[in-house]
């Protein structure tokens, strides 16, 4: 009986599920992918404008696809607050490292570690778009993730050593995520049908 | 008698079991609404994998007993069953928790 209640197991279970329908990776991969076509355009500030679309367009996504197949749960927020910590946590120590290159770039020359960063800017880059997918696996217990995290670092890691132009890893990473989205997208509508009978339940007589 | 002997003569207390809890599907159903925030009935229906008539028998008995709140509405112009464990659900699924744990560590080897 004890392992029938294996909460960890069902909570993980009810994300997997409701993430089982490949947005997530859809969405991603078009956002990965949009990085890399404004990095040939220098215009790569237009991919933010385009992540507050994708946010919207991802919850409208979720009302037509996801919603009427396998229904909806609202979990618990203590994860989208850990997130959110998180998130602001690393936006700060950039934030910070950004002011202390600023000043000392004004106090004459630009520090050694900055130089690195922009000579190895490969494995910055990946490292940090990997650890961006691994937390985001491991907050929302979406396996899936480690593997897309695993994905980054051999794009970028190889990368690191093949120069050639950032754009190409960044646009061969989102090809590869929104190919494994739709994939995914179209696998679950063909399994779960919208459901045809209305969701009204609870409040029967009947005796068990 | 020592205490220890009173001790060691004690069984474990079955009848303190939730039983409106103990029945598998509720224990399911009170698990899977435990671990999130609401959820609706076709969501439920997934998780839990039961029809939906007997979904909604045990849905029943869990209200009544005051473990689940349900509220239904119109989205759209379809009926829409939203579902939620109330505070008393809460503490009663822990208590049953405690009290199965404690029941299985008291068995002896």
């Amino acid at each position: 009986m004890a392992e029938t209640i294996n909460l960890k197991r069902i909570e993980r279970k009810a994300y997997t599920s409701y993430h089982q329908d490949g947005l997530l990776d859809v969405f991603a991969g078009v956002f990965i992918l949009s990085v890399g076509l404004w990095l040939i355009l220098d215009m790569v500030w237009m991919s933010w404008i385009l992540w507050f679309v994708a946010v919207s367009a991802y919850a409208a996504a979720k009302r037509v696809f996801t919603i009427p197949r396998i229904g909806f749960v609202k979990f618990a927020p203590h994860r989208v607050k850990a997130l959110v910590a998180i998130a602001v946590m690393v936006f700060s120590l950039f934030a910070l490292l950004g002011v202390v290159a600023f000043m000392q770039v004004l106090g004459g020359g630009t520090p050694i570690w900055l130089l690195s960063a922009i000579e190895n800017r490969m494995l910055v880059i990946g490292v940090s778009v990997a650890a961006s997918f691994y937390v985001v696996g491991y907050t929302f217990r979406i396996r899936r993730l480690y593997a897309y995290a695993l994905l980054t670092l051999i794009i970028f890691v190889t990368g690191h050593f093949l120069y050639f132009p950032l754009y190409y890893y960044v646009i061969l990473l989102g090809t590869l995520i929104l190919l494994f989205g739709l994939t995914m997208l179209i696998r679950f509508v063909r399994r779960y049908p919208v459901s045809a009978t209305d969701t009204m339940g609870g409040g029967g007589s009947d005796e068990q | 008698m020592t205490s220890n002997e009173a001790n060691e003569g004690e069984v474990p207390s079955f009848s303190e079991i939730d039983k409106t809890i103990h029945e598998p599907a509720r224990l399911m159903i009170m698990a899977n609404l435990f671990v999130v925030e609401s959820a609706d009935f076709l969501f439920l229906q997934r998780q839990t994998g039961l029809t939906w008539g007997n979904l909604s028998s045990h849905l029943s008995k869990l209200e009544n007993a005051g473990y689940v709140a349900i509220e239904k509405e119109f989205l759209d112009k379809k009926p829409h069953t939203t579902l939620h464990l109330t505070d008393k659900g809460r503490t009663a699924f822990q208590e049953y928790r405690e009290s199965m744990k404690q029941v299985f560590e008291d068995l002896p080897e």
